[in-house]
């Protein structure tokens, strides 16, 4: 079985890129050949546009931050922060001070240099092993999910500052994740990641917007797929069959890609709807029939979820909007036909 | 606050309240800890009351005093604190090694350490002097390759003495450090390595240290079971190397003073407990590290 299979992938310096992907996709292994820890079977890695194929972790100048913090239980703050820099460096003490010094400012730990890892909380752990892997100025950064085992209010003022620190220090970071959110909200560039290999390379809203496959789509945020058999196409129109027989024509600029017979879905993101009562909607183009299921308040916003030829359709409003639509009933959904996108059903 | 409130409040801390996982702890200890009680606690008792039965303290302070005594109790601790350190330096690479390796080369490991267990130590103590002994396979090879023009003595001495204990108390030290070493997380290696340490420096800086308060618990429990070693004592060393055991033995079941041997085991135990608390209060430093698993 292979881990990671035909993984090519380029990263330009100074970019913040996320390998996003469900467990077992193959990121942490991505990240393990970066850093040295497993050596790639075929293929090769440049840094700089040298090959470090066979650079053991330690001369490779990379920082690393581990999701279980990984510090070392018996030395300080600052002794953990400061071993790069002994390892690395021919600094004098005090230089290796000053620059301790500096890297905890970073991650504002400033007064905590003489307390041990274990005295500290999971949110200032993960700044000390930040501080370890930055010290150094390492050309890259590896970071595996370094925010996976703090609580959420911490981990969105944790993004923001790694944002923060990676504007500062201009390294390149790679960073793998899970979460979708913390990869579309933190990252330059997405990998997503799926059975070992890249599905989809790209800038987070691109992807977000243009997903090449349903897994990606529905990887990303939420999706509503409606599964569609392609019947006719034009130019720019696609004519397809719903799952219940109705036909519905959509505007469509990758009409050329399908042809008659194939299996495909449209995409419809749940913050492109349009609701409207069943009577007042008639004519909207593009436009679908639906039964109102349920609704559910999120503060933000709410989402309702529909019921739309036997499959489930969620669509996000802002609360005000939902008042009209208590109970249950028939509604009619619209949306902007240059949001929606039609992919081809999962291979 | 109200009175009630209070007096509720302390009546809540006196009242043991019944809860019934407790009592199953307590259904889980019973039997053996009814079992030391009897077996091990009531003979201590008997012991200590037979050493001070006859004179009172008195002959504590005699047994103390006596420089034969003393000079048993010296060569005791010469040669456990020398088997000890002889089995750290041969114990902790093959503890190390136990814990990188994997699988079924662990197993076969962990059955190799166990191996000496399955025969009895006095056979192996027996089976050291022929390979000691001034006609034993070591002479005859010096002699042979010439290093030697006449047999050498080492059965009989203290290193003879050492050898035979580290070969049994080997295991114990490994078995101990390799527990150890198992709860030192290996990702810190890993973190070491990407940050610049070269195998070795990271063996050095974060494995070795981690490994200390296995080092110092391994060794305390070798020392002290060295204490009451006697028979490989008795078979490999001579009399100056005696050890306390084989002492007490003496007094006990050939000369039969009885309250002589029970004084001589009574200033043992003490010696031992001391040396545990001297121990602990010096080397209990894993509570600075936040506790074991930190």
């Amino acid at each position: 079985m292979k881990a990671v299979d035909d993984v090519s992938l380029r990263v330009a310096p100074g970019s913040f890129v996320s390998l996003l992907g469900p467990s077992g996709s193959g990121k942490t292994t991505t990240l393990n050949l970066i850093a040295g820890f497993i050596t790639p079977t075929s293929g090769d890695l440049l840094i700089d546009g040298v090959s470090v194929s066979a650079i053991p972790p330690h001369k490779r100048n990379i920082g690393m931050v581990f999701q279980a913090y990984a510090l070392f239980p018996h030395m300080t703050v600052s002794q953990n922060v400061g071993y790069p820099l002994k390892m690395r460096t021919k600094l004098s003490a005090t230089e290796r001070q000053d620059r301790i010094v500096e890297a905890l400012k970073l991650v504002r730990l400033a007064g905590l240099a003489d307390r041990f890892p274990a005295q500290l909380s999971g949110g200032q752990q993960q700044r000390v092993a930040m501080a370890r892997a930055l010290v150094s100025s390492p050309r890259l950064l590896l970071m595996d999910e370094p925010l996976g085992a703090l609580d959420k209010g911490l981990r969105e003022d944790l993004q923001l500052e790694i944002k923060e620190i990676h504007s500062k220090l201009g390294s390149t970071i790679i960073y793998v994740t899970h979460d979708q959110t913390e990869a579309l909200t933190m990252s330059d560039f997405l990998v997503v990641m799926r059975n070992a290999k890249i599905e989809q390379i790209g800038p987070p809203q691109a992807v977000y917007e243009n997903p090449d496959s349903v897994f990606v789509a529905s990887f990303l945020g939420t999706a509503n797929l409606l599964p569609l058999g392609v019947v006719g196409m034009s130019a720019d129109r696609l004519t397809g069959r719903l799952a219940n027989g109705e036909m519905i024509t959509i505007p469509t600029q990758s009409a050329s890609s399908f042809s008659s017979g194939d299996a495909a879905c449209l995409l419809i993101r749940p913050e492109d709807v349009k609701l409207s009562p069943c009577n007042s909607g008639k004519g909207l183009s593009p436009g679908l029939r639906a039964k109102l299921v349920d609704t559910m308040f999120h503060g933000d916003h709410s989402r309702v979820t529909l019921d739309l030829a036997g499959a489930k359709f969620t669509v996000q409003l802002h609360p005000a909007q939902i008042a009209e639509f208590n109970g249950s009933g028939d509604v009619f959904i619209s949306w902007s036909a240059e949001r929606a996108r039609l992919i081809p059903a999962d291979r | 606050m109200t009175v009630q409130e209070i007096d509720q409040r302390i009546r809540s801390r006196l009242v043991i309240k019944y809860n019934p996982r407790s009592f199953i702890v307590f259904l889980l200890l019973f039997p053996a800890c009814a079992w030391m009680a009897f077996f091990y606690i009531t003979p201590i008792a008997m012991l200590v009351y037979n050493s001070l039965a006859e004179d009172g303290l008195s002959i504590l302070s005699k047994t103390v005093a006596n420089p034969v005594y003393r000079s048993v109790f010296a060569t005791t601790l010469e040669i456990g604190a020398a088997s000890t350190l002889g089995c750290l330096l041969l114990g902790y690479p093959v503890a190390y090694a136990l814990t990188v390796s994997r699988g079924a080369l662990r197993g076969i490991l962990l059955i190799i350490v166990g191996l000496p267990y399955w025969l009895d130590y006095v056979v192996r103590s027996f089976s050291w002097m022929v390979l000691l002994g001034q006609r034993g396979l070591i002479n005859n090879f010096l002699l042979y390759i010439g290093v030697i023009d006449k047999p050498i003595q080492i059965m009989y001495t203290f290193l003879s003495v050492c050898i035979g204990m580290v070969q049994i108390l080997l295991p114990i030290m490994i078995l101990t450090l390799f527990a150890a070493m198992l709860r030192i997380d290996r990702r810190l290696m890993t973190a070491a390595a990407i940050h610049g340490a070269p195998p070795w420096k990271a063996f050095r800086t974060v494995f070795f240290p981690l490994s200390l308060p296995g080092v110092y618990a391994a060794s305390l429990l070798v020392f002290i079971s060295s204490l009451g070693f006697y028979i490989t004592s008795a078979l490999l060393g001579s009399p100056k190397e005696s050890m306390i055991s084989q002492s007490i033995t003496l007094l006990a079941a050939t000369l039969l003073k009885w309250s002589d041997a029970s004084a001589l085991s009574l200033v043992l135990l003490a010696i031992t407990m001391a040396i545990v608390i001297v121990y602990d209060r010096v080397f209990s430093i894993d509570d600075l590290w936040g506790g074991k698993d930190a």
